[in-house]
């Protein structure tokens, strides 16, 4: 029988936050090793140039400095790329030869072209000015457009084009649909570049020794998928390849998903230098360089009935994918979910989505949090409001008229949404905004001079990747795996695979394994991190903790339970099996007489401390690992979220006065953790969608290089954000937990700017580009107003 | 250019010969060992992650050289608990999920441990108090309660209490 605590759904404090409210927390930087040396990098500053010469004399030259390398030293070592390392996708792909530093041609104001090695890093940032290189600048691309011109100047010539992958998404007949429309919306959508950008840069410690091999610690989200392509590329055996991420990270966001070269090069220099090298990226690298994400532009075109069903989408999607010099994702892996994701919560029959990725003078896009979907969900849900307002419906009654009604789904695409419940939500976020009266209190206000507005976005969130979609797409597992495994003192460590850094998995781990074993969640210590000690999986990405890690400790502590049983029932003297127990309080208590019980902590030292006293022939131990594959190619939280503005049109500037998020989280495990998953998700929404861009000049040269011109919202620019529970629980898992947070930000950008063009209805203004700067505002509104 | 010069961080001396140029906030990463105190920008003043509290003020110690805190008095995050027992602002943040990465957290909690002397109550004062640190995880919500609930915890101490908790 089942244990009888209830740690699941409690909001109890985390574990993790004890140490890092003192300053004790353990992050990358933090890490010193004796004869460490550190390392940095000389980067382009032209946009696309030939190297001409490199000078490395004096740098080399100066006290402190123990190497200098350049693209020549590391040519040997053969390029990034390998199929293991490459998106294997449907469509046509191309795949950039690179190295860990650039040869002979720099592509983006940031490529590493050299790399400088010194005792300490005033040292280094001394010798990194003395490094002298000559450039002969070359023609640049900026522009996607631009890109697939005939005359565009090539960042890989040998491919006759600036395309990296090209795929045609085609479901049911999409001709006949548009021609049996009533109404056919056609807009152009633009989303700019921005994304993840978490607190805490990159950075690696790369140790060797030829007995152990190397160790690497690493900022990253998948410490056993950097171990085997790190081993791959090194040439070096497997057994000799460990990745430990820190027991703490200062957030990801996607950004430390890719393999990068910075990395490779820390590795070697190790195995080079026999010494540990240790490299912290710098913001003004990071900002060059990681979280660059989005930056796509979509023709969307909606065929719709008078009744506001849509039968049909045609969406013509260009990604700008930058220099594509990142291994895992290449640049293209995110705008090929995101294709795939476009019809997300709609339920359309007849779909025709073209994607093209193109290569540009740019850093290589980086995942960032809603992975490839930013753009096209708010194409999407622009284009369905554009559409309500064709004829003149409410914005909630076409989104609940042409939403998922039927569960399990298989989309047009073939995305598979096992649960949800969209009416439900929307009726929450309706009653939460008072909508109804909202009308009034708008025609109100526009009389009296004031723009007020409504604005939603409706979708579904990834809630983990199954193997059956990872395998294909990033030859990975999707699985979820955790080995639960008894101390000799009754308490439970479970080792996980994955690296969480934010997420709350001590707490929440510790949770669920508590209910399972009749614990407390003090008994309980999750490990993770470092491959040599974890089972292999797929890291911390795509919401998969609380639906597919959290499911493989249900699974595995579960799978102890028997075994406990019958060492309870033979230190009772008793015939007794697992379903005469319950597990409860730290003790196994027999249903049928309650007085009998034997604590699990006697249980756990029977089977470690003293096997002396188990059943006969009963292996000693108290462990297991399990594996958990959900039954269904995917699971999906669906959500709605509502924005309300007012709007100052003689500045263009506006203010979100309520942020609504009704999101669905299954099963919580903690609601505290899920709402802090889903604040943390809206607020990156609003940066991206309103303030934050990566801003390129017409050199190619970055202008936002510091947190100065790079926004990223400070508390004053955030409303405070209302989060409402709608959670419908997946069959799929064992407590019908889902992931949650992954997504987040992709609600909010359609909601914002459908919430501004509703209160700008009396002026005309179509809103089509992001962000949502009062700029773009105030000119949308000038230019409305000198038509009239 | 070297100096010797003496900082004293949460009241343990440190008197040392340093780089002229050595950031005060190396200075107590690396020279003093104390690593609670985090770096997540290069040195712009922006991110706030090095906020520490020097002379009573709270400074990023990313924009000062350690010469110029000679002689002065600091506090970082690991000199805020007293033993076991949390100060006001750090409970207050565990109690409210006032925190995900950790990253940025030692900074905000520096930068309140001085609002929180004389802390203002609404929703907008808390958020100005805090805006000199970026936080890229929580979106705000849950540090605008940890706040909210430290000062009730503060307001409601006893003097002697107060004086010791805000008594560097």
């Amino acid at each position: 029988m089942a244990s009888a605590n209830a740690w699941v759904g409690q909001s109890i404090k985390r574990k993790e936050d004890r140490r890092l409210l003192v300053g004790d927390g353990q992050y990358l930087p933090d890490i010193v090793l004796p004869r460490m040396v550190v390392m940095g990098f000389v980067r382009s500053i032209y946009a696309h140039a030939k190297i001409t010469a490199i000078d490395t004399a004096q740098a080399a030259a100066l006290p402190g400095v123990r190497t200098v390398l350049t693209g020549a030293d590391v040519k040997h070592l053969g390029s990034v790329l390998s199929d293991m390392s490459t998106p294997n996708l449907p469509g046509e792909t191309k795949r950039p030869i690179f190295w860990p530093l650039s040869i002979d041609e720099v592509k983006y104001v940031g490529d590493p072209l050299a790399v400088v090695v010194a005792r300490d890093k005033y040292t280094l940032e001394d010798a990194l000015e003395l490094v002298d290189v000559e450039y002969d600048p070359l023609d640049i691309v900026l522009d996607p457009e631009h890109a697939l011109q005939p005359d565009a100047p090539r960042l890989y010539p040998d491919w006759g084009d600036n395309v990296l992958y090209h795929q045609h998404i085609p479901a049911g007949d999409p001709d006949a649909a548009f021609a049996q429309a009533d109404l056919v919306v056609k807009e152009r959508f633009r989303c700019h570049r921005t994304g993840g950008q978490p607190m805490e840069t990159r950075g690696c410690l790369a140790m060797y020794n030829p007995g152990e091999g190397l160790t690497l610690w690493l900022t990253t989200q998948r410490p056993h998928i950097k171990r085997h392509l790190l081993a791959e590329y090194l040439n070096i055996p497997h057994s000799q390849m460990r990745v430990i991420m820190p027991k703490d990270m200062g957030g990801a966001f996607g950004t430390k998903a890719p393999l990068y070269r910075e990395e490779l090069l820390a590795c070697h220099l190790a195995m080079k230098l026999r010494r540990p090298v240790k490299w912290v990226e710098n913001r003004q690298e990071s900002l060059m360089n990681v979280g660059q994400g989005r930056d796509q532009i979509h023709e969307l075109e909606l065929a719709v009935k008078k009744d506001g069903t849509i039968i049909g989408l045609r969406d013509r999607i260009l990604a700008d994918c930058g220099d594509a010099r990142t291994a895992i994702y290449v640049g293209f892996a995110m705008p090929f979910l995101g294709a795939m994701y476009l019809i997300n919560g709609y339920d359309i029959p007849n779909v025709d989505i073209d994607l093209t990725c193109v290569v540009t003078n740019k850093a290589c896009l980086t995942p960032s949090r809603a992975f490839g979907s930013f753009a096209g969900r708010f194409a999407l849900d622009r284009a369905v409001e554009l559409a309500a307002r064709a004829l003149d419906m409410d914005p909630v009654e076409i989104r609940l008229k042409n939403a998922i009604k039927t569960f399990p789904h298989v989309s047009a695409v073939g995305v598979h949404v096992d649960s949800g419940d969209f009416p439900g939500s929307f009726a929450k976020a309706c009653a939460a905004l008072d909508y109804d009266n909202f009308r009034k209190e708008q025609s109100e206000a526009w009389q009296n001079g004031r723009y007020l507005g409504v604005g939603f976005s409706m979708g579904v969130e990834i809630s983990g990747v199954p193997s059956e979609v990872l395998v294909p797409m990033e030859r990975q597992p999707g699985f979820g795996v955790a080995t639960v495994q008894f101390d000799a003192h009754g308490k439970v460590q479970v080792a996980e695979g994955d690296s969480p850094h934010g997420q709350g998995h001590e707490t929440t781990i510790a949770q669920v394994v508590a209910d399972e074993l009749g614990l407390s969640p003090e008994d309980i210590y999750v490990t993770y991190g470092d491959t040599h000690s974890g089972p292999f999986a797929a890291g911390t990405i795509g919401s998969r903790g609380a639906s597919y890690t959290l499911s493989a400790a249900v699974l595995a502590a579960r799978a102890l339970r028997p075994k406990m049983a019958n060492i309870a029932a033979h230190l009772l003297h008793i015939e007794a099996g697992e379903d005469d127990f319950v597990f409860r309080d730290g003790y196994a208590i027999l249903i049928r007489d309650e007085s009998q019980r034997v604590p699990i902590a006697k249980i756990a030292e029977v089977a470690l401390l003293s096997p002396t006293e188990l059943p006969p022939g009963m292996e000693a131990g108290l462990e297991h690992t399990s594996h958990f594959e959900a039954e269904t190619a995917g699971m999906h939280s669906c959500n709605v979220h509502a924005a309300q503005v007012e709007v100052f049109p003689e500045t263009g500037e506006y203010k979100i006065v309520r942020y609504v998020a009704v999101d669905d989280a299954g099963q919580p495990i903690n609601p505290m953790v899920v709402r802090g998953q889903i604040h943390g998700g809206v607020a990156m929404g609003i940066g991206n969608a309103c303030m934050e861009e990566f801003i390129y000049d017409e050199n190619g040269q970055q202008l936002t290089t510091t947190l100065l011109d790079y926004h990223i919202p400070s508390s004053l620019d955030l409303p405070h954000i209302e989060t409402i529970e709608h959670n419908v629980p997946s069959p799929h898992t064992p407590l019908g937990s889902k992931g949650k947070g992954e997504g987040t930000p992709g609600m909010v950008p359609a909601a914002v700017a459908n919430a501004l063009e509703d209160a700008l209805q009396p002026l005309g203004v179509k809103i089509t580009d992001l962000p949502l700067t009062p700029e773009r505002i105030w000119k949308l509104i000038q230019a409305a107003q000198s038509k009239e | 250019m070297k100096r010797s010069i003496g900082i004293t961080i949460n009241g343990e001396v440190y008197e040392e010969t340093v780089d002229q140029r050595l950031l005060l906030v190396d200075f107590i990463r690396e020279v003093a060992g104390l690593t609670g105190t985090h770096v997540g920008c290069s040195v712009e003043g922006r991110c706030g992650a090095c906020t520490v509290v020097l002379n009573g003020k709270a400074v990023k110690a990313c924009l000062l050289l350690a010469v110029q805190a000679d002689g002065a008095s600091v506090l970082t995050i690991e000199g805020l608990a007293r033993d076991d027992a949390l100060h006001p602002i750090q409970d207050g943040f565990w109690e409210k999920h006032g925190l995900q990465c950790g990253f940025c957290t030692p900074g905000l909690l520096m930068a309140l441990y001085e609002f929180l002397q004389n802390p203002k109550h609404s929703d907008e004062e808390i958020r100005t108090a805090m805006s000199g640190v970026i936080c890229r995880c929580t979106g705000y919500v849950h540090i605008v309660e940890a706040v909210k609930h430290a000062i009730a915890t503060v307001e409601a101490l006893s003097p002697q209490e107060r004086k010791e908790w805000f008594n560097e």
